[in-house]
């Protein structure tokens, strides 16, 4: 019989085993929902003056329109970064040995953990969007815009969780892991996430301009705030299509690697 | 099908450093037995365990498990041994059930047959109680039993319990090793065993293999073992007056001298056994000495251990943490 199926029920069990353990641990979850929405109210009860009134403000109907795709950001990079740290605790705590110590494909182990990197990200996505447009937020690309939205976030939790995994191959440490976070946490400020480049000035300005996250934020704001345009839905996606497959790729090696040396 | 569960040939493990955890360790293990892997911290016991179970690449040698090249067919491997390693590796916040199935579906069983086997498996370990509850409430005893079934999803051909009872309070540890026998015997699965514990691969194993410093140092039977260092062990402690010396001079004319006695004694094997203890005490008597304490005691695999290596292990009266 095909090969496949086996590897597509050992993902999905992996994953559902993923996304339980989460749910079960507030700790990995709760800062992933809190953080961004309350950066996104606080945000937005700060400078809901700022559109029309900052010179380089993109127009847009409110802040909080303009926060969402942020705080999106900013969510499936904290999962991101808990799923890390949970897949380096199961090699230190040894679960990862009996999936291989069992017949568990090689593949599973990866598409397991991502499966549920990236569940866990367009529950994220859906949620925010809901949130936001409860307080008034509309998305003015509508059901495509969302989706469209929903596809970049899809791929941003695949890239980050594959970063995750990565770092956890490598270091083994779920400490190590969660103590990259503060790394990740200044890309993201250092990037348009939470205000526009326009309003930036100097390095900072030019350093924003270089971080990916700032168009992958771009692409998906411009689907909620209006001004998308095909090419911008694909430049978020290919950005995020394309991290996706560099750390993916770079997980996928450090497993083989791990596998090959083995302790 | 070969008779041998597990068949090694010069298998060397080398560590960065050029440390060998393994030395070049040839063992055969037959098919139906409990074998016993007996060894010190560090002895090279978890690093022989991770060869064998397809975890670990060695250096040069061979092993066969199951039938199986470890390093030629390892997906074959996988499939027929159960692994349970140390540091029992469980999911707190996943319950004992959840688990069991979870096993079942990575190993290609059908849904019905997960939930069927983890019934089956839960009731054997006696676990059936603590089944819907989530493993981080479970005693320590509770979580290896459940490491053990966890191990069992697939009826494996051959166990691998790496350590199973460190760090088990003694009621805990009898029920495991009432539960690997039952295993041994009913299920006729083979069980490879690692321990530092002599009681453990007294009480359990039919065969014992001790290793030391990652080479084999004495491989038989326990029985064929204690043979080996033959003659029961004479101690004596000295009282009123008379010396430990005083006391080894008298013995030494009984057998050969033991060193490690208890403090204020001396000791002596007895080729000529329990009869031989009479007239060693008579000449103590004849001689003057005075002594508060006698014993005569069996060969123990710590006194095997202690031939072999030069040193006591872990778990044994004499031992020194």
């Amino acid at each position: 019989m095909t090969a496949a199926i086996p590897v597509i029920r050992q993902t999905a069990a992996l994953a559902w085993r993923s996304i339980v353990t989460t749910i079960r641990l507030p700790q990995a979850w709760f800062p992933a929902l809190f953080f961004p929405l309350v950066l996104m109210a606080i945000f937005t009860a700060s400078f809901g003056g700022a559109p029309g009134t900052i010179p380089g403000f993109p127009p847009v109907r409110s802040f909080l329109d303009f926060a969402v795709s942020g705080a999106i950001i900013q969510g499936v990079l904290i999962g991101g970064t808990s799923a890390g740290a949970a897949f380096a605790t199961d090699i230190e705590g040894g679960f990862f040995d009996r999936l291989v110590a069992s017949p568990t494909s090689r593949t599973s182990i990866l598409t397991g953990r991502l499966g549920a990197s990236i569940a866990l990200g367009v529950g994220q996505a859906l949620l925010f969007i809901s949130v936001a447009a409860i307080f008034g937020a509309r998305v003015d690309g509508g059901v495509l815009g969302i989706f469209i939205v929903v596809v970049i976030a899809t791929l941003f939790a695949a890239a980050v969780g594959g970063l995750g995994i990565f770092l956890a191959l490598r270091t083994g440490s779920g400490e190590a892991v969660q103590g990259m976070f503060p790394l990740f946490f200044a890309l993201l400020f250092f990037s348009s996430a939470f205000f526009p480049l326009d309003t930036m000035v100097g390095w900072y300005h030019d350093v924003a301009a270089l971080n990916p996250i700032t168009y992958l934020v771009e692409s998906m704001r411009l689907e909620i705030i209006g001004g998308a345009t095909i090419w911008t839905a694909l430049t978020g996606i290919g950005i995020a299509l394309g991290l996706a497959v560099i750390t993916v790729g770079a997980s996928a090696l450090a497993l083989r690697r791990r596998l090959r040396v083995a302790a | 099908m070969s008779d041998q569960a597990v068949e090694t040939r010069d298998l060397v493990r080398e560590y960065k450093g050029g440390v060998k955890a393994v030395d070049g360790v040839s063992l055969t293990v037959e098919s139906g037995g409990i074998f016993g892997f007996l060894g010190p911290n560090g002895a090279g016991k978890s690093t022989m365990v991770r060869m064998l179970t397809t975890l670990l690449r060695p250096t040069s040698g061979t092993a066969i498990v199951a039938g199986h090249d470890v390093m030629k067919e390892p997906g074959i491997v996988r499939r027929r041994i159960g692994v349970a390693l140390q540091d029992a590796a469980i999911d707190p916040y996943m319950t004992g059930r959840e688990l069991l199935r979870l096993q079942g579906v990575l190993h290609g069983m059908k849904r019905a047959d997960c939930r069927a086997r983890a019934d089956v498996l839960l009731g054997r370990v006696d676990l059936e109680d603590a089944a819907d509850r989530r493993v981080g409430t479970y005693s320590g005893g509770m979580r290896r039993r459940l490491d053990l079934a966890l191990s069992l999803v697939h009826e494996p051909v051959v166990l691998f319990l790496d350590e199973p009872t460190t760090g088990l309070d003694p009621v805990s540890r009898v029920t495991l090793w009432d539960e690997v026998r039952r295993l041994n015997v009913e299920h006729g699965t083979t069980v490879f065993l690692t321990t530092q514990y002599l009681e453990e691969a007294d009480q359990l194993a039919d065969r014992v293999a001790i290793i030391d410093g990652g080479l084999i140092v004495a491989d038989g039977t326990p029985k064929a073992l204690k043979a080996r260092i033959g003659y029961p062990l004479l101690s004596v402690v000295a009282a009123d007056g008379s010396t430990p010396d005083d006391v080894a001079r008298v013995l030494s004319g009984f057998g050969e001298m033991v060193p490690g006695a208890r403090d204020g004694g001396a000791a002596v094997r007895l080729p000529g056994g329990s009869t031989a203890m009479a007239d060693a005490v008579r000449a103590l008597d004849d001689a003057g000495v005075r002594f508060a304490e006698i014993d005569l005691a069996e060969p123990t695999l710590d006194d095997v251990f202690l031939a072999s290596t030069g040193r006591h292990l872990a778990g044994s009266d004499d031992a020194t943490a």
